[in-house]
């Protein structure tokens, strides 16, 4: 599988203890693979929960009307990045 | 005798209010009625049409257009291939008005895009017969496919009256209606589309799902009434955000503890509405939840126990009483407190579904020789949402085979998390199945796992 980087591990860790999947190991989420519908198959009350941790721990609001919506949520690796590129500058 | 006239009702408010907002622009009700008789032109001949559009505006333009055209609007309880093929069995002659791009359905289609720019409808506003079926909103029913329960465009008019005078909506400023619930939805198409409609409010074309979007909503759409249910509610107060003060809050789908609504009444700084309804009767009552815990029934709707223990409830928008899907106390023709659901109706986010049926579905899977789903612990329900559990005995079908057909006829939200398969259902003597014994055998799995 390909690896994750350090802020991966930190999300993927943070999707895990949001969404209490008990079943699945941070590491084991691949980075590339989609987290809604396939991959993890989460839907979109897991979607609502994933932006209300992301928004306590980074300061980073999701919005629908976001053009890119679908490509934020696509796997770990976009999701990771898009935290990144808009957290609040600490 | 009979008085079999048709009872003639308008389709929408004679109102210089707008009828929406979509994106920055107002939509006057000229330039709906346009939308709408452009549409109802290209529709074909039929009984009824799936209105499957998520676009409040588009739901709207494809609800009036389906009423133009003296047909019913077919609202599913979820868009699974199998449920819409179990309905659409039953109106083979029926067409999906959709505008998403994910219509895989072996539905014949018909895109709606209108967007308030087909110009201005001229002449008087059409009318209706009031005994026309309007809508056949399905619920899933304990036994069989989808069951339908019909309202009547009088009937539409009835509640949506009672609603509007309820809630105050009649003055100025018309306020706008920003709903995150879906117009499919009974509570949805009544307090997010019909108040528009036939009231002198405006509904916000989109659906604001995450709490920004919430809050952009409510700022944009000032004076704004926010057409909410508890689960949206309780996301949006653990966002931590500043919020813009609505109008008012309407709330429904599940009942809201005094505490949140208290915190919502606080943070958001206007009253909070709670309303009762379910898709067999539509919404009946209200309650401020801060001051009071019984529901008082809309003008004109009268509630009162029935002989089987079931309350029943009888206004103008109901030919006959219909008994609802609740444990009802009855304080009096006007009062009731609900004390809590019948034993098999689940309630997850707002969304109702029958635990009998969810079974009956799993074990009608091919390669499923036994199944049953476990609803979560009412208790355990501390934040988000706890979702449901399965255990199946099905030795030549994979989880992900099992979950992809489950997810054909069911809401997402109901698929089972976790899907365990084991040898054998532990089935007491008489076929039982206890609880305990079913969640300590999902215990069981979570340690070897």
């Amino acid at each position: 599988m390909a690896s994750q980087t350090a802020f991966e591990q930190e999300v993927g860790q943070l999707i895990v203890d949001s969404l209490n999947l008990e079943d699945v190991a941070p590491e084991d989420i691949e980075p590339e693979d989609a987290l809604f519908r396939e991959g993890l198959g989460l839907d979109s009350i897991d979607a609502l929960e994933l932006a209300l941790a992301i928004s306590r721990a980074y300061g980073v609001q999701i919005r629908s009307d976001d053009e890119n919506n679908r490509q934020i949520f696509a796997s770990l690796r976009a999701l990771s990045s898009h935290i990144e590129a808009n957290r609040a500058a600490s | 005798m009979t008085d079999t006239r048709p009872n003639l009702r308008p389709l929408i408010a004679d109102t210089p209010a707008p009828l929406a907002r979509i994106g920055e622009r107002w939509i006057p009700r000229a330039a709906f009625l346009a939308d709408v008789q452009a549409l109802a032109e290209r529709m074909p001949s039929a009984r009824a049409a799936f209105n499957l559009c998520q676009d409040r505006y588009h739901f709207a333009v494809a609800f009036a257009a389906i009423l133009l055209r003296g047909q019913m609007n077919l609202l599913p309880p979820n868009r699974g291939r199998t449920t819409l093929a179990e309905i659409a069995s039953q109106y083979p002659d029926a067409v999906a008005l959709v505008d998403g791009p994910d219509a895989e359905i072996a539905i014949p289609i018909l895109r709606v895009s209108a967007c308030g720019e087909a110009g201005e409808a001229t002449g008087p506003i059409p009318e209706i017969p009031g005994t026309q079926t309007a809508v056949l909103a399905f619920s899933s029913g304990s036994t069989g496919a989808p069951t339908a329960h019909a309202r009547s465009w009088e009937a539409l008019h009835a509640v949506s009256s009672q609603a509007l005078k309820a809630f105050a909506l009649t003055g100025a400023p018309a306020p706008t209606l920003v709903g995150t619930v879906p117009p499919q939805h009974m509570y949805g198409l009544e307090s997010t589309v019909l108040y528009a409609l036939l009231g002198p409010t405006a509904l916000l074309a989109g659906r604001p799902f995450y709490p920004g979007d919430v809050r952009a909503a409510l700022t944009d759409c000032a004076p704004a009434v926010l057409v909410t249910t508890p689960f949206h509610l309780k996301a949006c107060l653990r966002a931590g955000l500043e919020w813009p003060s609505p109008a008012r809050i309407l709330c429904a789908t599940a009942p809201l503890d005094p505490e949140t609504a208290g915190q919502a009444e606080r943070v958001f700084g206007c009253r909070l509405d709670e309303i009762y309804g379910c898709t067999e009767a539509g919404a009946i009552a209200t309650r401020r939840t801060t001051r009071e815990a019984d529901w008082t029934t809309y003008t004109g709707v009268r509630i009162h126990a029935g002989d089987d223990g079931r309350a029943r409830v009888q206004g103008p928008q109901h030919p006959e009483p219909v008994p609802l899907p609740d444990h009802i106390e009855v304080r009096d023709a006007g009062h009731f407190r609900m004390e809590g659901r019948l034993a098999d109706q689940l309630n997850l986010a707002g969304k109702r579904a029958s635990l009998a049926d969810l079974n009956r579905r799993l074990n009608a899977i091919p390669g499923v020789l036994d199944g049953v789903f476990i609803p979560p612990d009412p208790e355990a329900e501390t934040r988000g949402v706890t979702r449901l559990a399965a255990l199946v005995v099905a030795p030549e079908r994979s989880e992900a085979e099992i979950q992809a057909a489950l997810s054909e006829c069911m809401d997402p939200l109901f698929l089972p998390r976790p899907l365990v398969r084991v040898e054998h259902l532990p089935r007491s003597a008489t076929g039982k199945l206890p609880r305990q014994v079913l969640l300590d055998l999902l215990a069981h799995h979570g340690q070897c796992a």
